[in-house]
């Protein structure tokens, strides 16, 4: 806003209150009374948490004085409030200790964002044309109610359903207890580049079903099996930290890494050695690094523990997984494999991680699971240096344990492509009404399985997101939620610390539009359901939280003197620090959060299945989360659009990674348009020509081609997931998103830009190769 | 300040930090691609050798604070100058869009304002209030956060003591997760900033140009 547009604003605003404050001055009045605790200039830092990935980030915002246009009672004015201005990093929080990512930084823009949902709305044209009215808070929360309500009225309560993106707080637990009390099945989750392979591999292995974290401060090796840890993977700020410790953090001391992978990540790129893995292979490398260690008598086979019964041959020395057969298998050289193995087993403490794609390949449960059996082979499960897991906090909001029940049923819960089916070949679909949460399963999930289709036939649809995308835009009522700076937020971090961690805050600002807390909204819809049994015990989801942090320990002051617990407000300190932590104390292992299960006989190699023929479809296809992006979901935010890719260079745009010297052979240029199909679909890219991919890989980013997803984002560049095949990992149906295989073919004519940030900031071409 | 190349993974937090702090526009996809993006803090990156046996390595470039900075005596309108505290300043009103400054500057950390800068309302109130937004025909550039220095440096007089080291930080160097940017005073012999500059480890980006960049590279290190 200039000054002019300022003055003028400021002239209507006050006369519009001075008229309308004739009727009810003390109404009007109190819209324009500042928030006292405001000094104008002076900036005030409060904590909240950064909702963008699972690892959970600690914020600290920084709050000032400004004035904001809103609306109230269908009025506008300019008000003098509360804004958030920037996030850093909070340095007490043990996840983000002061520092943030890049996500993390530009996360601010959702709240201030310029196509963000201002009221609840109602669909008026046909589904998913994007029709919408204005309805009132009184009139959508009745709608729901009542279509809720006649649910319980058919005692067809199964029929309800609630989408949600993962997460582990108490905003799930209590969608759980609602659903729960009403007699619905729990709420269901989808992601894209979800983790259940790993957290089955280390229940199996270890007995936490859960991410691990690394101890980088203190390590002296790491292999990461593509997982990049560095860039988008698990915990990545807390990870960033340790590496810059692992690296100059010890006079002297510089801890390798070995990075396996057939596209350089940006993680690949600070390996000190980079080996490109044929895809699918990656647990045969790790078992053959374990053959030359258990026959070079360099650790014993029992040393593993558990975590090496699992696999088959492993106390025989695993006889499968001689060098030539590895080196046959993976691509990488027999001498190189026993090199490493050596440098693994003498550099200890050393640590080995998996992560990403080779984990959604058919047997992507194999390759967690040998990297778990080496991690044990050379101690280092839960030892300085090595692989840790997080405690989880029993932060529990009592009377009723929903989420441990909740938890069983979730192991045994449908996959998101049988309940699509499901719905699909149903006369009457079993979900009746679908509650959605900021899940997008529709722009998420391969075509094949017709996710879109089977929303369509879901009579009432409900959503409670803060913008319009591909899911919501299905929704017949709209109930648009704060965004997170506006709310009441809360995380338990799965990954990332060896401290048990609860994060909570209060809200930083005022909301900026009429939005509602979807908690809040959730606890309104259960008040005016007369079945719900036994009703939900809190008025307000602050209430909920209070008595969930009353109930934790009260140890975390550190000043306590030994012997003397004084009485700590846990909730004050709580909501002043950003959460509540302790440290576990030393020597002591947390427990096993699930029931060690039998696996059955131990795991063998069985090569992974690719759709598509070889000699029709000759290249792996790799998506890969974007750096901006992840999976698509900040695909909105204007900085993250404009942000090169540091691997690339490119922004705003999509595009498709090729080895030179197959971009030769296919006589395919630098920004040449390709068409690139699979079995299932395909997609036209401009390529990219990258030194650091495999010959037979191409590699995409995820995170553009949305549909619907606001003007930063719409009809911007293609969805490497409308190419995936519906083929899924064998053992636990999750979705294998690095199993298809593809074709490329030049396309002359078509109007599509690689927009490259590298280059062109001046022209002078002949500095420009290799760039 | 002094970047470590070993401790830095090309995660580019400062560069979205930088964004945030010094409410750089965005300029979308059509003059983005004309090479008009404004990004005063960037990541280089480098490959190097052929697949299989290829590297990337990554760099931060800001503006170096030169001593003999090429971009001021350039400058008809002493607009790009040097303060006493030896930053490179730019003094945005005087500025008259000749961009001399950005021909001169061998690192190409100079931007220029082809349009107002907009934000699609009300992405505007995120602006910080403690820097100026730029309007059409400025050259703009990183000012080391010298909104940061000043508030430090006011408060640290308002409680009569000198400033810490490592009290005060650039926005990118606050954000950076592997602490590979590090700011503070090379006055001071004492200082981090100082130590890592006296590094046997450590370069200056185009040394031979005479510039005199006050910005240490500490190159990567191997393990192999």
């Amino acid at each position: 806003m200039d000054r002019r547009e300022f003055l003028k604003a400021s002239a209507i605003t006050g006369a519009s209150a001075t008229l309308a404050g004739c009727g009810h001055p003390e109404h009007q009045l109190i819209r324009f009374i500042p928030e006292e605790e405001l000094v104008p200039g002076v900036a005030t830092w409060k904590p909240s948490i950064c909702p963008l990935c699972p690892a959970g980030c600690g914020l600290l915002v920084r709050v000032m004085e400004g004035d904001a246009e809103v609306v109230r009672n269908g009025q506008i004015g300019l008000i003098k409030m509360g804004l958030a201005k920037k996030l850093e990093g909070n340095p007490a929080h043990p996840i983000s200790q002061g520092k943030l990512c890049v996500r993390g930084q530009a996360a601010i823009q959702i709240t201030y964002h310029p196509d963000r949902l201002r009221h609840p709305l109602k669909r008026t044209g046909p589904r998913g044309a994007g029709a919408f009215q204005e309805v009132t808070w009184d009139q959508a929360i009745d709608e729901l109610a009542s279509k809720v309500g006649a649910l319980a009225e058919a005692n067809n309560q199964g029929a309800l359903a609630f989408w949600m993106r993962p997460s582990r707080g108490q905003r799930r637990e209590l969608v759980a207890q609602f659903l729960h009390r009403f007699g619905a099945p729990p709420p269901f989750s989808f992601e894209l580049f979800g983790e259940d392979v790993l957290r089955r591999a280390n229940a199996l292995s270890f007995g936490r079903e859960q991410l691990p974290t690394f101890d980088l401060a203190r390590t002296r090796y790491v292999i990461s099996f593509g997982a990049d840890f560095l860039g988008t993977w698990n915990s990545p700020v807390s990870q960033n930290i340790g590496y810059g410790l692992m690296r100059q953090g010890r006079p002297g001391q510089r801890a390798k890494l070995v990075q396996l992978e057939p596209r350089m990540s940006q993680t690949g790129a600070n390996a000190d050695e980079w080996l490109p893995i044929r895809p699918g292979t990656e647990g045969v490398l790790a078992l053959g690094l374990a053959h030359v260690i258990l026959n070079g008598r360099m650790r014993s086979a029992d040393a593993a523990g558990r975590a090496g019964t699992l696999v088959d041959g492993w106390m025989n020395g695993l006889p499968d997984f001689t060098l030539p057969h590895v080196e046959t298998l993976t691509g990488i050289a027999a001498a190189r494999v026993e090199r490493i193995a050596r440098e693994l087993a003498e550099s200890a403490p050393a640590v080995a991680i998996i992560g990403g794609a080779p984990l959604a390949q058919t047997n992507g449960l194999f390759h967690a699971l040998a990297v778990n059996a080496l991690n044990a082979l050379v101690g280092s499960v839960e030892t300085p240096g090595g692989v840790f897991f997080t405690p989880i906090p029993n932060a529990s909001s009592k009377p009723d344990a929903a989420g441990e029940r909740e938890r069983r049923r979730q192991s045994a819960a449908p996959t998101l492509d049988k309940l699509a089916a499901g719905i699909l070949s149903a006369e009457r679909p079993p979900i009746q009404i679908l509650l959605l949460d900021e899940a997008n399963p529709v722009f998420a999930a391969p075509p094949a399985w017709r996710v879109k289709d089977a929303l369509q036939k879901i009579p009432f649809i409900a959503s409670f997101g803060n913008f319009l995308d591909e899911t919501s835009i299905l929704a017949d009522l709209i109930l648009p939620d704060h965004s997170f700076l506006e709310s009441w937020v809360d995380d338990v971090p799965e990954a990332g610390t060896t401290m048990a961690v609860a994060s909570v805050a209060p809200p930083v600002m005022k909301a900026l539009h009429q939005t509602r807390a979807m908690p809040d909204v959730l606890l309104d819809v259960a008040r005016r359901l007369p079945r719900l049994n036994p009703p939900l015990p809190w008025q307000t989801f602050e209430q909920m939280l209070r008595a969930s942090f009353e109930a934790l320990p009260a140890r975390a002051a550190p000043q306590t003197t030994p012997g003397v617990q004084p009485a700590v407000d846990v909730w004050s300190k709580a909501q002043e620090q950003g959460g509540w932590w302790a440290e576990t104390p030393a020597g002591t292992r947390p427990p096993p959060n699930v029931a060690t299960r039998d696996p059955g006989r131990p795991v063998s190699f069985v090569a992974a299945r690719f759709d598509g023929e070889t000699n029709e479809y000759p290249f792996h296809f790799l998506p890969y989360a974007s750096q901006a992006f992840l999976d698509g979901s900040l695909a909105h935010l204007p900085w993250l659009q404009e942000l090169p890719d540091v691997v690339t260079t490119a922004m705003w745009s999509s595009w498709a990674e090729i080895n030179p010297k197959t971009a030769e052979r296919l006589q395919i240029a630098q920004g040449n348009v390709v068409e690139i199909a699979s079995r299932h679909g395909s997609l036209r890219a401009p390529v990219l020509l990258s030194p650091g991919i495999a010959p037979d890989v191409i590699a995409m980013p995820v995170g553009q081609g949305h549909e619907h997803y606001t003007r930063y984002a719409t009809g911007r560049g293609a969805n490497p997931i409308s190419l995936l095949a519906p083929i899924v990992e064998e053992e636990t149906g999750a979705l294998a998103w690095a199993a298809t295989r593809v074709r490329v073919s030049r396309v002359v004519g078509a109007d599509l830009q690689l927009i490259l940030f590298a280059g062109a900031l001046r022209e002078r071409p002949h500095e420009h190769e290799g760039r | 300040m002094a970047v470590d190349l070993d401790r830095c993974t090309g995660c580019e937090a400062c560069v979205t930090a930088c964004h945030a702090e010094n409410n750089i526009p965005t300029v979308g996809d059509t003059q983005a691609a004309r090479g008009r993006a404004l990004h005063w803090m960037r990541v280089e990156r480098y490959w190097e050798g052929e697949f299989p046996d290829v590297r990337l390595k990554f760099r931060p470039v800001m503006c170096q604070q030169c001593d003999a900075a090429p971009c001021e005596p350039v400058c008809p309108t002493y607009a790009a100058h040097h303060t006493d505290e030896g930053l490179n300043a730019q003094v945005y009103n005087r500025c008259i869009g000749t961009r001399y400054c950005a021909n001169a500057c061998p690192y190409n950390v100079r931007f220029f304002n082809f349009f107002n800068p907009s934000w699609d309302k009300p992405l505007h109130l995120q602006l910080n209030p403690d820097v100026s937004v730029r309007e059409v025909g400025v050259m703009e550039k990183c000012t080391f956060c010298v909104q940061r220095i000043k508030a430090a440096e006011v408060q640290a007089k308002a409680e009569d003591r000198s400033l810490k080291d490592g009290e005060l930080k650039p926005a990118c160097a606050q954000a950076c997760p592997a602490t590979a940017l590090v700011f503070g005073d090379l006055n001071d012999p004492e200082s981090e900033v100082s130590r890592l500059s006296r590094s046997p480890r450590g370069t200056k980006l185009l040394d031979d140009q005479g510039t005199q960049p006050k910005v240490t590279y500490l190159q990567r290190q191997s393990s192999e």
